[in-house]
C-alpha cells in the first residue's frame, strides 16, 4: 500500500526531503525479513513500513505524529531497536530515533541525567565515569540505549545494587499516541528532571505497565535517568586489538568471582545471604555456558571454554561484583563474601579468580559488552523468551519449573545443550528478582522455531498462570494480555483504557503492547 | 566466492547495531563513537553494514531492483571494513567480505557507477586509477640513481602506486622513500614507466576482472625480475598484493611489506639512524588497509559442522583486524627526536576512515571531504600539530579538506617524517 503523496510531502516539509524515504531499498533495511529460513511457512515476508523518518528533535516528532493522527497511518518509533520495532502490517511508517542522541544533561549533585532515546549505554556510562558515577545499562548490551522506557523492564547488570526502569527512570518527556507533548514528574512542573513523581504529574505506571509500552503508546523523546556512585578508574584500561582485548589489572578495592552450589536451594540461600549484607555491585545467575561465552573470541572456543567451566562448577551458581568504596568497605565486603561462601560450600570458578582474566570478566560484564556473544553468536538466533520480576525465590522457582522443558528440547535434540541451570539475577539486593530461560539452537526450519519458540511459550505460560507465578515480562500482544488478564485482577481492561485514552485515534503501532480492541 | 555464498553469513546479522559504533569496551566518552562514515552520514539503516546484510539478502532473494537508490546505498561506503571488526568482537560472520561481493554482482551485472567506470576506463587504457593523468609514469624518479627491476637483478621493488606516480605533490614521497632505502643500503629498484597498477583501488569498486588482469600483469612481471620482497609506500597497494593477491592465489612467495614496516626494521636494525630533531606534536591516522584490512589472508576450506553452534571443520579462523599493521608506524614516529605522538580516540582496528577508499573519492566527492573532515576534527582535538599518515589517497583527502575548511592542522606521511631526521 503505497502512501498518500500529500501525505509523503508534508512529512518532507517536517523533516527535509534528506531525512524521510519511501525507497523500498530504505524500507526493506527496517523490515527484518532475513533469517527467511526461521520463520514460519505464512510469515515469511514482514511487510515493510510505507515510509521511514528520522527527525532530530521533539517538535518534529510531535508533528509526524499529529499527521499520522490526521491522515490515519500508524507509526512505530524506536532508537537503537532490537526485535520488537519491526512492522507487522501495512499503512504504518518508522520513525527511527537515531538523530535524537544528545547527553542533555548530567547534573552530578542531583544524581541524575537527561538523554535523548539514541544515547547508547557505552556513551553515557563512559561520561559518567568521568566524573566518578555510573548508571545502570539494559542487560540487553551498552550497544541499546539507556534510556529507561527504550529497554525491556530495564533491567542489567547493575541491578543488584542500580535496579531497574521502575526506580530509575525519572521525568521523562513524552509526545502521547495523538501527539500531545506531557512532561511527567518534576520536568512537568519546573523543568528539572529528577524525579519520575513529582512535583508535577506522576503517570510513570502508567506508561510502564508491567513492561514497557514496546513503542506502542506514542514515543518517549527524551528521559532521565537516576546515576550510581562509580569508584573505579574513570577510562577502564584496555590493550590489544579487538577482539583479543586485555585488561592489565583490576582496580583497587574491584573484586569479581563466579560461584557455584550444590543446588538451587543453597544457591537461593546464597543470594540471600549477600543482599543482606548488601555487598554485591552486581549478581547476575548466569550459567557456566554464559560465562563461556563472555570471554571466548568465537564459537569454538566457546565451546571450549563451557567443557572447561563446566568442570569447575557443583550446581548452579551467580557472577558477583564487589565494589568498595574504600579499602575498609572493601575489606568489610569481602570479610562478608569469604563467610557467606564458606556458609553455603560456595565453589570459586578458578579463572575468573585469576586477576586479569577476571579483569576483563569484570570491564566486559560493567560495560556490558557480552550480551551479544552470549544470545546471538551460536546461530545468529538468541532464545529466550520467558521470565518475569518478583521475589527472588518465588522467580526462582518459576524458571526451574519451565527448566524441565528446557531438559526435555536438550533430550530431543532440538537446543543446545549448556548445563540447563537457568538464569537467575537478583535485584536490589534480593528484594526482588528476575528469570529468564536462555537457549542456543539452530533455526533449522520453519518447524523446528516453531515447536522451540512455540513450546517454550506455552509451557512458560502454562506454569506461570496455574503455579501463580504472576505476569511475565514476555506477555505482549493482545493474546497474551487477554490470556494472562483473566487471572490477575482483569488489569488488561485497564490497560486498554490506558490505550484507549492516550491514543484515541489507535495511531500509535501497538501489536507489541495492546491494542484498544474489545 | 560470491554474495550466494554469504548468505549464512548475512543471515546471522541480528540487527544489534555494534557494526555503527567504535568496539564498545573501547567507547570513552560521548563522542567519537561512531565508527562508519555512512551510517554516520545518511542515518538510515540501510547505510550501515547491519542494513547492508538485509539488502544483500534481499537481492539474492530478487526482492529489490536495481534501482538509484540501491545503487547510491551500494557505491555510498568507503569499504573501510570498520563495520566488520565492530560486528566480529562478537559474531563469528563475515560482514565486509558480502559488502565487496554485493559491489562485485553489481558491476557484473551491468549497474555500476559512472564516475567510477571513467576511472576504470583510464586502468583500461592507462594502466592507472588517476584518469587524465599527462606525466609519464616514471617521471617522479628523473636524476634518481635507481634501478629498474624489470632490466637489472634488485632485492627488493618498490611499488610506487599511482597517485604517488601521477600527482606531483605525491613526488616527494616516492622520491624520500628511495632515498631512504639507498641510504640504509638497500638493493632497490622501480619498474619506471612499466609499473601498472595492483588493481586493489578496482577491486574495493567492484570490477573485480580488472584487479584480476592487473594482479596477473604484476605478479608476472614481479616473478619475472626474481626479486623476493616488494615494498610498497600506499595502504591500498599494500592490500592488494599482500591480501587480495593471496586471496585469489596469486601472490606465491612473494614477501610484500609496507614501508612503515621496513623503515622500522631497518632502524631498528640499525641500518637508518634518525638523528635529527624533528620538534613537533603528532597524531597518526590508520590508514584502513594498513591496519585493519591489511591483516593477511586466511585461506580455509571445509565445512560448517551441523549443530545449535556455527562451528566449522577445520576450525576456522575469521579475520577480526586484530593483526594489520599498527605498531610500526608508530614505532618509527617514536623512534624521531623530538617528535611527540599523540593519540586520537579512533584508533588502530576502530580507526575512522579518511574518506578516500571505495570509490567514494571519484564517485561522491562531498560525502568523501566530509568524511576527511571528520578526522580532521578528531586529530584537531588531540592538539597535536600535523597529522601523519601512511598512505598518500589518505594524505590527499586530508590535504583537501583542510583546503575546504581552512584547519591550521598540517599533513605528513610517515616517510617525510623520517627524511627530515635522517
Amino acid at each position: 500500500m503505497a502512501l498518500d503523496r500529500d501525505f509523503y510531502k508534508r512529512l518532507e516539509d517536517i523533516l527535509g526531503p534528506e531525512n524521510v524515504s519511501d525507497d523500498p531499498v530504505v524500507t526493506e533495511s527496517y523490515s527484518f525479513p532475513i533469517r527467511k529460513k526461521t520463520m514460519p511457512e505464512k510469515v515469511t515476508y514482514i511487510p515493510r513500513f510505507e515510509a521511514v523518518t528520522l527527525p532530530s528533535n521533539t517538535r518534529e516528532v510531535q508533528a509526524i505524529v499529529k499527521l499520522c493522527n490526521q491522515q490515519k497511518v500508524q507509526y512505530k518509533a524506536s532508537s537503537t531497536g532490537w526485535l520488537y520495532c519491526d512492522p507487522v502490517a501495512p499503512n504504518c511508517i518508522k520513525i527511527d530515533l537515531r538523530r535524537m542522541n544528545r547527553i542533555l544533561e548530567i547534573n552530578e549533585k542531583g544524581m541524575y541525567a537527561a538523554v535523548e532515546p539514541y544515547v547508547i549505554g557505552a556513551q553515557l556510562q563512559s561520561e559518567l565515569m568521568k566524573r566518578g558515577l555510573t548508571c545502570n545499562q539494559c542487560g540487553a548490551g551498552a550497544n541499546c540505549s539507556v534510556m529507561p522506557l527504550a529497554s525491556h523492564v530495564g533491567l542489567g547488570h547493575m541491578s543488584q545494587s542500580g535496579s531497574y526502569t521502575e526506580r530509575n527512570m525519572l521525568a521523562v518527556e513524552w509526545v502521547t499516541g495523538d501527539g500531545e507533548i506531557v512532561k511527567l514528574g518534576s520536568l512537568g512542573s519546573h523543568g528539572d528532571w529528577f524525579c519520575g513523581d513529582g512535583p508535577g504529574p506522576s503517570l510513570r505506571g502508567i506508561i510502564r505497565g508491567n513492561s514497557t509500552p514496546l513503542a506502542g503508546l506514542g514515543v518517549f523523546t527524551a528521559g532521565a535517568v537516576k546515576i550510581y556512585h562509580w569508584p573505579g578508574p574513570a577510562v577502564f584500561p584496555v590493550e590489544g586489538v579487538c577482539p583479543q582485548y586485555r585488561h592489565p589489572e583490576m582496580p583497587p578495592n574491584f573484586m569479581i568471582r563466579y560461584l557455584s552450589f550444590k543446588d538451587i536451594d543453597v544457591t537461593i540461600d546464597a543470594v540471600k545471604r549477600v543482599g543482606e549484607a548488601e555487598i554485591g555491585f552486581t549478581l547476575m545467575g548466569f550459567n557456566a555456558a554464559m560465562m563461556a561465552s563472555n570471554i571466548a573470541t568465537d564459537n569454538q572456543e566457546d565451546l571450549d571454554y563451557l567443557a572447561k567451566f563446566a568442570s569447575q562448577v557443583q550446581g548452579p551458581g551467580f557472577l558477583l561484583i564487589i565494589v568498595g568504596n574504600s579499602a575498609n568497605d572493601f575489606a568489610y565486603k569481602k570479610g562478608a563474601l569469604e563467610e557467606i561462601m564458606k556458609e553455603t560450600d560456595a565453589m570459586s570458578l578458578k579463572d575468573v579468580e585469576d586477576p586479569v582474566m577476571g579483569a576483563g570478566f569484570l570491564w566486559r560484564f560493567v560495560r556490558i559488552t557480552g550480551s551479544i556473544r552470549e544470545t546471538s553468536r551460536a546461530t545468529g538466533w538468541g532464545g529466550g523468551t520467558v521470565g518475569g520480576s518478583d521475589v527472588f525465590p518465588l522467580m526462582t522457582r518459576y524458571i526451574l519449573h519451565t527448566s524441565n522443558l528446557k531438559q526435555q528440547l536438550i533430550d530431543q535434540g532440538l537446543i543446545m545443550d549448556d548445563y540447563i541451570h537457568p538464569f537467575i539475577q537478583s535485584i536490589e539486593h534480593g528484594h526482588t528478582g528476575h528469570g529468564e530461560i536462555l537457549i542456543r539452537y539452530n533455526p533449522a526450519g520453519p518447524d523446528h522455531i516453531m515447536k522451540v519458540q512455540g513450546m517454550l511459550s506455552r509451557e512458560a505460560n502454562k506454569t506461570a498462570i496455574r503455579g501463580r507465578f504472576g505476569v511475565p515480562h514476555h506477555v505482549w500482544s493482545d493474546a497474551l494480555h487477554d490470556m494472562y488478564g483473566p487471572e490477575a485482577h482483569n488489569y488488561h481492561i485497564l490497560l486498554r483504557k490506558i490505550k484507549k485514552n492516550f491514543d484515541p485515534n489507535e495511531a500509535s503501532e501497538s501489536s507489541n503492547y495492546i491494542t484498544a480492541k474489545e | 566466492m560470491a554474495l550466494q555464498d554469504y548468505r549464512e553469513d548475512m543471515e546471522l546479522c541480528n540487527k544489534c547495531n555494534i557494526c555503527k559504533f567504535i568496539p564498545l569496551e573501547k567507547v570513552a566518552g560521548y563522542q567519537p563513537v561512531n565508527v562508519c562514515p555512512s551510517i554516520s552520514r545518511y542515518n538510515f539503516h540501510a547505510y550501515s553494514g547491519g542494513g547492508r546484510m538485509g539488502i544483500g539478502v534481499a537481492m539474492l532473494e530478487n526482492r529489490l531492483e536495481y534501482t538509484d537508490k540501491l545503487l547510491d546505498i551500494i557505491y555510498n561506503c568507503q569499504m573501510c571494513g570498520a563495520c566488520d571488526v565492530s560486528c566480529k568482537y562478537a559474531m563469528d560472520m563475515e560482514v565486509i567480505e558480502p559488502i565487496y561481493e554485493t559491489r562485485i554482482k553489481a558491476v557484473e551485472e551491468g549497474h555500476t557507477n559512472p564516475a567510477l567506470d571513467k576511472v576504470i576506463g583510464s586502468l583500461r587504457k592507462q594502466g592507472t586509477m588517476v584518469p587524465g593523468a599527462r606525466s609519464k609514469r616514471g617521471e617522479w624518479a628523473a636524476g634518481l640513481k635507481v634501478k629498474d627491476y624489470t632490466k637489472e637483478k634488485v632485492d627488493v621493488i618498490y611499488q610506487v602506486g599511482c597517485l604517488t606516480s601521477y600527482n606531483k605533490d605525491m613526488w616527494k614521497l616516492a622520491k624520500a622513500t628511495v632515498k631512504l632505502l639507498q641510504k640504509a643500503g638497500v638493493d632497490v629498484g622501480i619498474a619506471g614507466n612499466n609499473e601498472t597498477c595492483c588493481g586493489g583501488r578496482a577491486y574495493q569498486m567492484g570490477y573485480k576482472e580488472d584487479f584480476l588482469n592487473q594482479a596477473k600483469q604484476n605478479m608476472a612481471m614481479i616473478k619475472k625480475s626474481g626479486a623476493k620482497t616488494l615494498v610498497t609506500s600506499c595502504a591500498d597497494g599494500y592490500q592488494a598484493f599482500k591480501v587480495l593477491y593471496d586471496k585469489y592465489e596469486l601472490r606465491g612467495d612473494l614477501e610484500v611489506v609496507h614501508i612503515t614496516e621496513y623503515l622500522d626494521r631497518i632502524i631498528k636494525e640499525g641500518n637508518l639512524k634518525p638523528k635529527k630533531k624533528v620538534g613537533m606534536t603528532v597524531t597518526y591516522h590508520d590508514p584502513c588497509y594498513l591496519g585493519r584490512l591489511g591483516e593477511p589472508w586466511i585461506h580455509w576450506q571445509g565445512k560448517e559442522v551441523p549443530g545449535h553452534i556455527r562451528v566449522f571443520e577445520p576450525y576456522k579462523e575469521f579475520r577480526r583486524g586484530t593483526y594489520g599493521v599498527y605498531e610500526p608506524p608508530r614505532d618509527v614516529i617514536k623512534s624521531i627526536p623530538g617528535l611527540k605522538m599523540v593519540e586520537m580516540v579512533r584508533i588502530k582496528e576502530y580507526a575512522w576512515c579518511c574518506g578516500a577508499g571505495g570509490g567514494v573519492n571519484e564517485s561522491n566527492p562531498e560525502f568523501s571531504l566530509w568524511t576527511a573532515d571528520e578526522r580532521i576534527k578528531e586529530a584537531e582535538a588531540t592538539g597535536a600539530e600535523a597529522i601523519v599518515t601512511a598512505c598518500p589517497w589518505c594524505e590527499q583527502n586530508f590535504v583537501k579538506a583542510i583546503k575546504e575548511t581552512g584547519s591550521k592542522l598540517k599533513v605528513y606521511d610517515v616517510v617525510e617524517l623520517v627524511e627530515r631526521a635522517v
